[in-house]
C-alpha cells in the first residue's frame, strides 16, 4: 500500500509525506521538505559580523527573534564578548515574547482545529469566538513585547553583539509586565481546553533532548541534557552541536536530518517538560497536573500540550523576571567593551520549537570564516519520520481520509518549521 | 515559494483586521489557516518568496495564468532576498557544496524575483512587509482604486518620527535612497536603513552622494557594495544608473 500527501498545510513551510506499507512491514515513511536550498551558511561566510545576525534571522519569519540571538550569542562566545546581566535579562524577555508569540500561532491556529476535524480556521473561529479572542490576544502580546524590546516584530533589530542598540524605558518593561498580567487568564483558559483534549495514543520509544539549567526553566541558557529510556547526558552545547551527525537522504537531499549516537531525538516543548517540568511556574505546572499525561512522556503529540503550558510559564515568568529587575535604570545600562578578534563560539537556546544551535568561527576582523547552524526541525524530521513508520500499521484500518488526516495531526504536533529545516 | 515566511506571518498579525477583511471576500488559498485551497482562479494574489526548486518555477507560471491581479510581497520576491547574496558572490556551486557533500539533485538557480518569470501588476516590499501598508493597498484595490506607493526615501518617515540621523552620525545608513512605507522601524532603534525595500525609482543624484558621505565616514567601496547586497538592492541600483545614465546620454 502506497500512502502520498503532496501538501500538508498549517505548518510552517512547505511538505508532503510518502509512505509504503508492503505486507504490514513499513518500507518507507518520509517526510518531503519542498523547499529550495538558500545555502545560508554558505552566504554567511565572508560577511561582516554586524550584519550576520540579522541575515541569519532571515532563516525564519516565526522564530526570527531566536535565530538571531543565538546566532548573536555564538558570535560572542567565538570573540571572547561578556555580556552584562542587563544585557541578559533584555533577551530573556525576548525569548519569552518568542516562545508566546510562536506557540499561540501554531496552538490555536495551526493543531487545534485537527481535533474537531475542522478544515478552515475560518470556521474554527466561528464555532469558538471566546479562545479565538484569547488566542489572538496572546500572540498579539508577544508582538507587542518583542517590537518593544527589539524594535519590530518580525525579524527585530535592537539586540546586537555585546548588548542592544537601543535599551527600552523602565515605562516600557511596566507596560509589558502589565499586559503580561492581563492576558494570563486567558491562557490559562487556553490551557485548560489543551489540557483536556484526548491526545491520540502513540507511545513510542524516543530520546529527546533540551537545554536545562539549576535555577530556571531554560530557555536563554544552560547545558543540553539528552535523555531516554536507557541513557542519559549532560553536555555543553558545544560538545553536544559536536556529537550531532547530520546527513542527507536521496528522496530529499536539501533537507538534512540528525541523529545523535546512531539515533533519531525530538526537542522542542515536551523534551523541555521531560527535562525540566519540575522548574515551572506554578500556574503552568497547575494546568500541566490537570492534564492525564505523566511525564517523562514519549508521545510526541503531547508536544502540543507541553506547548500551552509554556505559553502560561512564560507570561508568568515575564512578571517575576521584570519585578526581579525593576530596580535596573535602563538609563545606566551599558554594552559591554569589545573587539573583533579571530576565535570559534558556539550557542545553544530553546527556540519554540526545540533547540537551535550556532556555530561561528571569525576571522581577525571578526567576519566569518566558517559557520553551521542546526535547527530544531532538521533534528525532528528524523524522529518524526520514525514516529510515522511506528503508526502506519496502526493507521492501516482506517479510510484513507481518516489515515490522511491522522498524519497531518503528528505532523502538525511536531510544529515543523520547513523554512528552518531547509535554510 | 521558498523564503522565510514572515511576511504570510504578518499577514496573520493583522489579527482582528484580517479576519474582518476575510468576512469581506473569499479567501481563496492561504496554507497557514486553510487544509485546501477554496478557489483555483483568484481575483488578486499575493505571493511571497523566491523560485528556487524547478516545480516552483513552474508553479508561478501556472499561479499566474491563474490570477487577474498578481501582487508578489516581501523582499524575496519582489528584488531576490537574502538568498540572493550568493549570485552576488560568483561561487554558487561552491556555496552548495559548503553546505551539502551530497549535492546531487540539489536545486541552485540564480536567485531572481518573481518579475524576472512572469509578469506582475503591483509589487508590496520590504523584508518583512509592512502589515499596515498591505492592509490599505488591498483596500484601495478591492474598491476599484489604483493603489500606488509614494516614491519617498526612508529618511522623510525616519525624520517624521524625529529619529537622530544615523548617516549623520557615520553609520552606513542607505536612508536617502531606499523607498520608505515601511515606518522607518530600523532607525528607529538605531540600526542604519540597509535598504531592505529596494532603491526608490530615481535614485538619481542621490546615490553618488550616499557615496561620497560614506566614503568620507571611511567607508570602502566593498563594504558599501556588501550592504547593498544584503536583499538583492545592488544589482537593482547599478541597471538603474545604467539606465539613468543612458537617459542622460540620450537627452543631452
Amino acid at each position: 500500500m502506497k500512502i502520498r500527501i503532496d501538501h500538508i498545510a498549517k505548518i510552517e513551510g512547505h511538505g508532503g509525506f510518502v509512505g509504503e506499507i508492503i505486507k504490514g512491514d513499513v518500507v518507507q515513511a518520509r517526510f518531503m521538505v519542498n523547499e529550495g536550498a538558500r545555502l545560508l551558511e554558505g552566504i554567511l561566510r565572508d560577511r561582516h559580523y554586524e550584519e550576520t545576525s540579522q541575515i541569519a534571522a532571515r532563516i525564519c519569519g516565526v522564530c526570527p527573534v531566536v535565530h538571531t540571538l543565538t546566532s548573536i550569542k555564538a558570535l560572542e562566545a567565538a570573540m571572547g564578548v561578556e555580556v552584562g546581566s542587563e544585557t541578559i535579562f533584555l533577551r530573556q524577555l525576548l525569548m519569552l515574547g518568542q516562545l508566546i508569540n510562536s506557540h499561540a500561532l501554531h496552538l490555536f491556529f495551526f493543531s487545534l482545529a485537527d481535533f474537531f476535524g475542522i478544515k478552515d480556521d475560518l470556521k474554527l473561529i466561528k464555532k469558538y469566538p471566546a479562545y479565538t479572542k484569547d488566542a489572538l490576544a496572546i500572540r498579539e502580546f508577544g508582538n507587542m513585547l518583542v517590537e518593544k524590546i527589539g524594535g519590530r516584530t518580525i525579524h527585530p533589530l535592537a539586540a546586537e553583539i555585546g548588548g542592544f542598540k537601543k535599551w527600552p524605558s523602565k515605562q516600557i518593561l511596566l507596560k509589558i509586565k502589565k499586559e503580561a498580567e492581563k492576558v494570563l487568564p486567558g491562557a490559562i483558559r487556553l490551557g485548560k481546553l489543551f489540557a483536556k483534549l484526548k491526545y491520540p495514543d502513540l507511545q513510542t520509544n524516543f530520546n529527546w533532548a533540551s537545554v536545562t539549567a539549576l535555577n530556571e526553566y531554560a530557555i536563554y541558557d544552560g547545558a543540553i541534557l539528552w535523555a531516554g529510556p536507557q541513557n542519559e547526558k549532560t553536555l555543553p552545547a558545544a560538545e553536544f552541536m559536536e556529537t550531532i551527525k547530520e546527513f542527507q537522504v536521496p528522496e530529499n537531499p536539501q533537507t538534512k536530518r540528525s541523529h545523535v549516537e546512531e539515533k533519531p531525538y525530538l526537542v522542542g516543548a515536551i523534551a523541555r517538560l521531560n527535562n525540566n517540568a519540575d522548574q515551572l511556574n506554578p500556574q503552568a505546572k497547575a494546568i500541566l497536573d490537570k492534564a492525564e499525561i505523566s511525564l517523562p512522556s514519549e508521545n510526541p503529540t503531547h508536544n502540543i500540550l507541553g506547548q500551552a503550558v509554556e505559553i502560561v510559564h512564560c507570561l508568568e515568568e515575564i512578571a517575576g523576571l521584570i519585578n526581579r529587575y525593576k530596580n535596573t535604570d535602563p538609563d545606566l545600562a551599558k554594552n559591554s567593551p569589545w573587539k573583533p578578534r579571530a576565535g570559534r563560539g558556539y550557542g545553544a537556546m530553546e527556540a519554540p520549537r526545540g533547540t537551535l544551535l550556532y556555530y561561528y568561527e571569525t576571522k581577525e576582523n571578526g567576519d566569518i570564516k566558517n559557520c553551521n547552524i542546526i535547527t530544531p526541525t532538521a533534528q525532528n524530521i528524523a524522529r518524526l519520520e520514525e514516529d510515522l513508520k511506528i503508526w502506519l500499521p496502526k493507521l492501516a484500518k482506517n479510510t484513507p481520509k481518516k489515515r490522511e488526516a491522522l498524519i497531518k495531526m503528528l505532523v502538525r504536533a511536531y510544529d515543523p518549521c520547513l523554512t528552518c529545516a531547509t535554510h | 515559494m521558498t523564503c522565510c515566511e514572515g511576511c504570510r506571518v504578518a499577514i496573520t498579525d493583522l489579527g482582528e483586521r484580517f479576519l474582518a477583511l476575510a468576512g469581506h471576500v473569499i479567501v481563496g488559498d492561504f496554507p497557514f489557516i486553510q487544509e485546501h485551497a477554496a478557489k483555483k482562479i483568484f481575483d488578486i494574489t499575493f505571493i511571497e518568496g523566491t523560485p528556487i526548486l524547478p516545480e516552483q518555477i513552474e508553479e508561478i507560471k501556472d499561479i499566474r495564468k491563474r490570477s487577474k491581479i498578481l501582487i508578489p510581497i516581501g523582499t524575496c520576491a519582489t528584488l531576490g532576498g537574502i538568498q540572493e547574496i550568493k549570485n552576488y558572490r560568483g561561487d554558487k556551486a561552491e556555496c552548495l557544496r559548503y553546505v551539502y557533500k551530497n549535492v546531487d539533485q540539489i536545486a541552485n538557480p540564480d536567485i531572481k524575483p518573481i518579475s524576472a518569470y512572469v509578469p506582475v501588476d503591483y509589487e508590496l516590499t520590504g523584508c518583512p512587509i509592512n502589515k499596515e501598508e498591505l492592509l490599505k493597498f488591498t483596500k484601495k484595490l478591492l474598491v476599484g482604486d489604483t493603489p500606488k506607493i509614494p516614491q519617498r526615501p526612508v529618511c522623510y518617515e525616519c525624520q517624521l518620527k524625529e529619529n537622530e540621523c544615523l548617516l549623520q552620525g557615520g553609520l552606513p545608513c542607505l536612508g536617502p535612497i531606499i523607498l520608505a512605507g515601511c515606518g522607518a522601524p530600523c532607525p528607529s532603534v538605531k540600526y542604519p536603513c540597509d535598504g531592505c525595500r529596494g532603491p526608490l525609482q530615481k535614485v538619481g543624484q542621490n546615490f553618488d552622494n550616499l557615496k561620497k558621505i560614506l566614503q568620507g565616514h571611511g567607508y570602502n567601496q566593498r563594504e558599501i557594495e556588501m550592504i547593498l547586497e544584503r536583499f538583492g538592492t545592488k544589482d537593482q541600483i547599478n541597471n538603474k544608473f545604467k539606465t539613468q545614465n543612458a537617459n542622460v546620454k540620450t537627452t543631452t
